[in-house]
């Protein structure tokens, strides 16, 4: 998970929990900024970011997969898992997305389109990551094999 | 992928923890490539080859297929 904080600065078991209570800090901003009689509840998701922070860091103290992903300190089976489980997580949200635009679109409601933006964020993240992790255009081929003679 | 990593462990009388120690893994990692549930990467399989002063064709048999990551 990437943050604008400069996580390396803290200590590894710390960093998803600092993540987790920044989005409930974040969360908690935006009620705020919000207003109205109800902006006091803005302490909601700052506490529950900052109950999750301490599960996340309970969690890092266990000696299983999971624990190593909290801590930050995967080794390169868990971080795969870790991966993995992005990809099911993105799969899962895709999917789920199509399914809410098919069917705001059958009910003729006003609420399809954030089901079509999740869609098209979806498939810019797939197309970015296809940029940013793939050799892009084709590698130039080998002169030996080109000239026909034993590589 | 039929790999020697229980056996060379278990005749230099090592547990599982103290093998993940040595080559900076996990204890699930040592034990899922044991069970030959996870191929290791080539720099983890090096690592290991290493650790046992064999080489990487000794601790891992591509001919058989029972097992893959």
């Amino acid at each position: 998970m990437r943050s604008f904080v400069p996580m390396s600065v803290l200590p590894a078991r710390l960093r998803k929990p600092a993540v987790a209570v920044l989005f409930g800090g974040a969360l908690a901003i935006a009620w705020l900024v919000r207003g109205g009689p109800l902006a006091w509840a803005a302490i909601l998701p700052l506490l529950a970011g900052i109950a999750r922070a301490v599960v996340i860091y309970q969690a890092g103290g266990t000696d299983t997969d999971e624990g190593a992903l909290a801590a930050s300190r995967a080794d390169e089976r868990q971080q795969l898992v870790g991966l993995r489980s992005r990809a099911l997580a993105g799969t899962i949200v895709t999917a789920g997305s199509f399914v809410g635009l098919c069917a705001g679109i059958a009910a003729r409601a006003n609420w399809w389109w954030p089901f079509a933006a999740v869609l098209a964020l979806a498939g810019f993240g797939y197309l970015l990551g296809l940029s940013s992790y793939g050799s892009g255009e084709p590698e130039p081929e080998d002169d030996a094999v080109r000239s026909g003679r034993p590589a | 992928m039929r790999n020697r990593v229980r056996e060379q462990r278990t005749q230099r009388g090592l547990s599982q923890a103290d093998l993940a120690a040595g080559l900076g893994v996990s204890r699930q990692t040592v034990i899922s490539i044991e069970n030959g549930r996870y191929l290791p990467s080539l720099p983890l399989a090096f690592a290991i080859a290493r650790f046992f002063d064999l080489t990487v064709d000794k601790m891992f048999d591509p001919d058989d297929e029972e097992a893959g990551s």
